[in-house]
């Protein structure tokens, strides 16, 4: 990032960062050890449960799991679910950010994953709504269409993605000019 | 051959060396393990907690577990794939650290609680439909099955801090 634009953005954020690390989130979060791995325990627990419902979802509109249940039925069982894990994913993120505020948001993977995330979320979302639509999404009917199976293959393969963006990370590199 | 043994000779392989002097080999296979292992918890934990009675309730729990545990394991085999490959990149650090030793014994007690599941309660699962309760040995399972995997994925993270 060397252009202004770039510049001032780090700037904005190396203000939010060092405005993060002199709050009392900072100091929980960092002030003991083993803050940060039970956080990421919970995070990884909560990925665990969006993954599943998703993949459970989206295998069911490819006629793969669930056969015999309703279309419906299945997004009623496994949206709740969903949408609370991912509540928790943004709230353990918060913490997680907070405890070590010039990591990821320096990191470019970091906006990647959460501009991931807020698509897969919303062809989640798009994809229960298309169903609710579909006459055949009450009965066991397994006769789903095209369009619908291209979406559900692509939600999860996005999701799936999300988890691999999350892992780089740790591996990342700040970009020039970040707050050390 | 002795654990000291295994790691030596594992870590002449050239795939340990390719694993351990590669930037993007390790975090490629962590990914994987990452995507196989949520995958797991999170299939198992919807058998278990319909097991338990708090979801998926009108559905028989029979048929749910037919429906989901080929997903669950699929996943746990390109669990165990991936972990053996990380294994292979740093073996003495792995097999000196407690929280991987604490990991594998759990991944055994959690195996050992799923092979009892199925031989010695898998026949009474057919009754399961609806708000019918399970038998007391199988919500007991079911909640170690739950305890036992938030344990796993808790000294797996563990271990990233310690390594």
């Amino acid at each position: 990032m060397s252009t202004s634009v770039g510049s001032h953005v780090t700037d904005v954020l190396a203000g939010f960062a060092a405005w993060l690390g002199k709050t009392p989130l900072f100091d929980f979060v960092a002030g003991v050890a083993w803050v940060v791995p039970a956080l990421q325990t919970v995070h990884i627990l909560a990925v665990a449960v969006v993954i599943a419902s998703a993949a459970i979802i989206d295998l069911r509109v490819l006629g793969l799991v669930e056969r015999d249940q309703p279309l419906s039925t299945v997004f009623q069982r496994f949206l709740p679910p969903l949408a609370g894990a991912v509540g928790l994913l943004a709230l353990t993120g918060v913490l997680l950010i907070a405890g070590e505020p010039t990591r990821a948001i320096f990191r470019v993977v970091f906006w990647i994953k959460l501009a991931l995330v807020a698509t897969a979320a919303a062809l989640t979302w798009g994809l229960a709504a298309g169903v609710r639509r579909w006459p055949g999404a009450l009965g066991g009917d397994r006769s789903v269409s095209t369009p619908l199976k291209v979406a559900a293959a692509s939600t999860l393969l996005l999701w799936i993605v999300v988890i691999v963006a999350g892992r780089w990370i740790g591996y990342a590199v700040a970009w020039a000019g970040a707050p050390q | 051959m002795t654990l000291a043994a295994l790691t030596t000779w594992l870590e002449a392989t050239p795939l340990s060396q390719a694993i351990a002097e590669s930037a993007w080999l390790f975090p490629t296979i962590e990914s994987v393990h990452v995507i196989a292992l949520t995958l797991v918890v999170g299939s198992i934990s919807v058998v278990d907690l319909r097991l338990l009675g708090w979801a998926s309730r009108d559905r028989p729990a029979g048929a749910l577990i037919r429906s989901i545990v080929p997903v669950t394991w699929g996943a746990f085999a390109l669990a165990a794939t991936s972990g053996v490959l990380l294994f292979t990149g740093k073996p003495s650090s792995y097999a000196a650290n407690p929280f991987f030793l604490g990991k594998l014994a759990l991944l055994a007690l959690a195996g050992l609680n799923m092979a009892g599941f199925h031989l010695l309660l898998g026949g009474r699962l057919e009754g399961l439909t609806g708000t019918v309760r399970a038998p007391a040995p199988i919500r007991a399972s079911a909640t170690a099955s739950l305890l036992l995997w938030v344990g796993v994925v808790a000294l797996g993270r563990w271990i990233g801090f310690t390594i």
